[in-house]
């Protein structure tokens, strides 16, 4: 029976983003894109060893994308009018396609808009039903000062990765028809968990 | 007024915020599409907001504009003779 393991796990934060070398095109991606790139970086997964087209990505952004629709609004009334390469990324679902850019990942992809722990269970869903092998997750909490004054949450940028791929030698397993999605939550995300 | 391609070429930097390129490794001649420093549409769209912003150059017909975005002589020249006095 197969099952389905965290290979590696990474986090970045907005502290490691002025170190971050990946590629001269880096410096334009908004913040949660930025984020999202350098936690898959982090894993440190050699992605030849797999079909590129049997990875699959799965983002989930706890605020979505309103950090940069934030920038992108307040930059309206300047001369010129607001950045176009802000207006990329007025869509949660950019971070994805910079990975996939990145990382020349062709397999399915999923976003969703809030809790993190969705994207274990749909991850895992996609490796059950065999529409791919791997997958990539992440997690990004990508909130400025600007926009967290606007929906009263405190500011942070952080994203967690995690590797899941259907084999059984990770740190940690999700068993077939178990969805014991709590218990792998605390492998993946510690701090949070004991909070 | 001419502008010197190096001055340009730092904006053109901080306005696309490329990374680990200084002004010098851009050759003035090289194509600023495509092959050369390597831009997209979307930096094609950022260089004319640039030019709003920087030199109040306003780039309404896009056929005018296509030539000046050959390399950064080009865009120099451009602004030298569009900027307004």
């Amino acid at each position: 029976m197969s099952e389905i393991s965290v290979i590696a796990t990474s986090t970045a934060t907005a502290a490691d983003l002025p170190t971050a070398r990946l590629g001269q095109r880096f410096g334009r991606l908004d913040l949660q894109s930025q984020l999202a790139l350098l936690a898959v970086a982090s894993l440190n997964i050699n992605f030849d060893e797999l079909a590129r087209d049997r990875i699959g990505i799965c983002l989930a952004a706890s605020a979505g994308s309103l950090s940069t629709d934030v920038n992108f609004w307040n930059g309206r009334n300047g001369v010129g009018g607001p950045s176009p390469t802000l207006f990329a990324y007025t869509l949660p679902s950019a971070a994805v396609g910079e990975v996939a850019i990145h990382f020349r990942l062709t397999g399915p992809n999923l976003c969703f808009v809030g809790d993190n722990k969705i994207i274990l269970s749909e991850a895992a869903d996609m490796l059950r039903r065999g529409e791919a092998d791997a997958c990539v997750c992440i997690f990004c909490e990508a909130v400025t000062p600007e926009c967290g004054q606007i929906i009263s949450v405190p500011p942070t940028a952080t994203a967690r990765a995690f590797f899941l791929k259907n084999d059984s030698e990770g740190t940690g397993t999700l068993a077939e028809f178990d969805r014991d999605i709590k218990a792998l939550s605390a492998i993946i995300f510690p701090t949070q968990s004991a909070g | 007024m001419q502008i010197s391609t190096h001055e340009l070429k730092s904006k053109i930097i901080e306005s696309l915020k490329l990374q680990d390129i200084t002004p010098e490794q851009i050759d003035d001649d090289a194509p600023l599409f495509g092959t050369g420093l390597g831009l997209d549409s979307i930096d094609a769209l950022e260089l004319v907001v640039l030019l709003e912003k920087e030199y109040g150059i306003v780039i309404k017909d896009i056929e005018e504009g296509r030539p000046a975005f050959r390399s950064v002589r080009t865009l120099a020249d451009f602004i030298a003779v569009k900027r307004p006095q």
